[in-house]
C-alpha cells in the first residue's frame, strides 16, 4: 500500500523555519537524512521532495478561452505543502509510525517538533468508485 | 524547473464529487488519462497521483515516547489534497498553463470545472531554500 506523508504549515511557520540557527537546521536535517537512508534500506523508500517556499506560490484556473488566470493571495491561515515523502508499507499503522518518526525530528534546540504529519493513502480512479 | 500541480478540496467538494453521475465520472477521467498522455507526449510529465478520500485521512505526532499519535478529526474548511502533477518545464509560465489545462477538466454535464490549482516550485535540494 502505499501512501503519502504531508507536511503542511502556514506562511508564519515557514517563517519561522528560516529563523532556526544552521546548528538546528543541519539538526533536523541530519535525522530526516538518516530516516530516508533507512527507509531505502528497507524497501519502503518511494520519493520525497521538498517544496519552494509559500511566497512563491500561485493559484492557477483555466478560463474561457484555455488561457491561466493566476493569482497569489492566499488567506494567512493557509496551510500550504512544505514537502512530502511516499512510501510502500504493508499496513496504515506502518506509514503512522514513519510519520511520527518525522514529527520527532529535532526542531530549536534539538527538542522535537511534534509537526502534525498528514497521512494519505493513494488511490486509483477506479478505488475510488467503490 | 520542476513544478507541483496540486488540486485540492473540502470534504463538501468530496461529498459532492462522490455524487457526480457515472457519464461525468467517466468523462473526467477520460480527460485525466488524456491529459497524461499528452503531457507524456509533450515530454514535461515528471509523475501524477491521485490521493484516497479525506475521510481516511489521518493527522499523526510523535507522543513523548516517539509513538505515533493519529487523530482524524479535521476542521471543515479543511483542504485536501485531491491529486496532483509533477511537470519539468522551462519556465513558471509553462506550468501556469498546464494547470490552466487540468483547471478546464470537464465537471458536472462536461463543463469546465475551472478550478483553481496551486503551483509550487519543486526544490531540487535544500540550498534553493535560499539557506
Amino acid at each position: 500500500m502505499k501512501y503519502i506523508l504531508l507536511m503542511n504549515g502556514t506562511k508564519a511557520g515557514v517563517g519561522s523555519y528560516l529563523e532556526w540557527s544552521q546548528q538546528d537546521r543541519d539538526g533536523h536535517m541530519a535525522v530526516l537524512q538518516r530516516l530516508n537512508k533507512e527507509l531505502t534500506a528497507s524497501g519502503e523508500f518511494v520519493a520525497t521532495q521538498g517544496l519552494a517556499a509559500p511566497h512563491e506560490a500561485m493559484l492557477v484556473k483555466g478560463q474561457r478561452d484555455g488561457l491561466p488566470v493566476t493569482d497569489g493571495v492566499f488567506p494567512e491561515s493557509k496551510e500550504f505543502l512544505l514537502g512530502y515523502w511516499i512510501v510502500e508499507v504493508d499496513t496504515p499503522e506502518r506509514a503512522y509510525a514513519v510519520a511520527a518518526r518525522i514529527s520527532a525530528a529535532p526542531g530549536p534546540g534539538g527538542v522535537p517538533t511534534n509537526m502534525p504529519i498528514e497521512v494519505r493513502r493513494f488511490a486509483s480512479h477506479p478505488e475510488r468508485k467503490s | 524547473m520542476k513544478f507541483i500541480l496540486m488540486m485540492t478540496g473540502t470534504q463538501a467538494d468530496w461529498d459532492q464529487y462522490a455524487k457526480w453521475s457515472k457519464e461525468d465520472l467517466e468523462r473526467n477521467v477520460a480527460f485525466m488519462r488524456t491529459f497524461s498522455k499528452q503531457l507524456k507526449d509533450e515530454g514535461v510529465f515528471v509523475a501524477t497521483e491521485g490521493l484516497g478520500w479525506p475521510n481516511q485521512a489521518k493527522v499523526v505526532r510523535a507522543g513523548k515516547d516517539g509513538a505515533p499519535v493519529t487523530d482524524g478529526i479535521f476542521p471543515e474548511s479543511k483542504e485536501f489534497l485531491a491529486g496532483y502533477w509533477i511537470v519539468d518545464v522551462e519556465n513558471p509560465q509553462e506550468a501556469y498553463k498546464i494547470a490552466a489545462r487540468a483547471s478546464a477538466a470537464p465537471g458536472l454535464g462536461g463543463k469546465p470545472g475551472n478550478i483553481p490549482i496551486e503551483v509550487r516550485r519543486v526544490l531540487g535540494g535544500h540550498a534553493d531554500l535560499g539557506l
